[in-house]
């Protein structure tokens, strides 16, 4: 069955480029769509594989975090 | 007291959301806090503006891996809070012992590399001694040196 979910990212906390990594990364998986709203990236998840074993979305959200965090830390201040 | 309080406890998806105040923790702080959970949750941030317009306050919305009943949340939220603890008292140890710890890796570095040493430990010594000479009689033994002449 097909299912969909709107993330909202906001753009103070989330980098861009960690979050088209994680639609790259779980490209397999659903299909991503990410564009500007407000101050937020809203990013449409949709078709996503009914094999998929977990929580999908969740593990998008960590790992656009994850990224988020480690770019930020390596670029410097 | 930890500036932070369980906003919404949600059993049916085993998911909560806490607020921060922004004017008391950095972003650094609740981005290594949320990085110590994220083995065992899903975590999402997210920030809004105070409906008085005075500041802002982040929302961390946490959703345990496993599942939870409520204790479990309380839990996990209260170890997000000693975790933010535990970073901002990190941050500030590194913002006074900086300067310290940049200079100890420096000479580390140096030192390994043996780039800059200073001079005292540079042998510069060209006499021809060999590990046979003794001009200090350090190898004559203490009978000879100190025996009572006949």
């Amino acid at each position: 069955m097909a299912t969909a979910h709107t993330l909202r990212l906001h753009r103070a906390m989330y980098m861009a480029q960690a979050i088209r990594d994680a639609m790259r990364v779980f490209e397999d998986f659903a299909k991503f769509s990410m564009e500007r709203d407000g101050d937020h990236y809203a990013v449409a998840i949709a078709d996503v594989d009914a094999d998929v074993d977990g929580d999908l979305v969740g593990e998008f959200c960590n790992f656009a975090l994850a990224h988020t965090i480690e770019r930020k830390r390596r670029t410097p201040k | 007291m930890s500036q932070h309080t369980l906003e919404r406890f949600d059993a049916e998806t085993n998911a909560a959301v806490l607020s921060l105040d922004a004017g008391v923790y950095p972003i650094d702080v609740v981005y290594g806090a949320a990085y110590a959970l994220i083995d065992r949750a899903y975590v999402l941030l997210d920030k809004e503006s105070r409906a008085d317009g005075k500041g802002s306050r982040f929302l961390v919305h946490l959703r345990g891996k496993a599942k939870l009943d409520e204790a479990g949340v309380q839990a996990l939220s209260g170890e997000f809070g000693n975790e933010l603890l535990s970073q901002a008292l990190r941050r500030k140890v590194v913002k006074q012992n900086g300067k310290l710890i940049e200079e100890i890796v420096t000479q580390a570095i140096a030192g390994a590399t043996g780039a800059s040493l200073p001079q005292d430990f540079v042998d510069d010594d060209d006499d021809d001694l060999d590990f046979l000479d003794d001009p200090l009689g350090i190898a004559v033994p203490w009978e000879e040196k100190f025996s009572k002449k006949a």
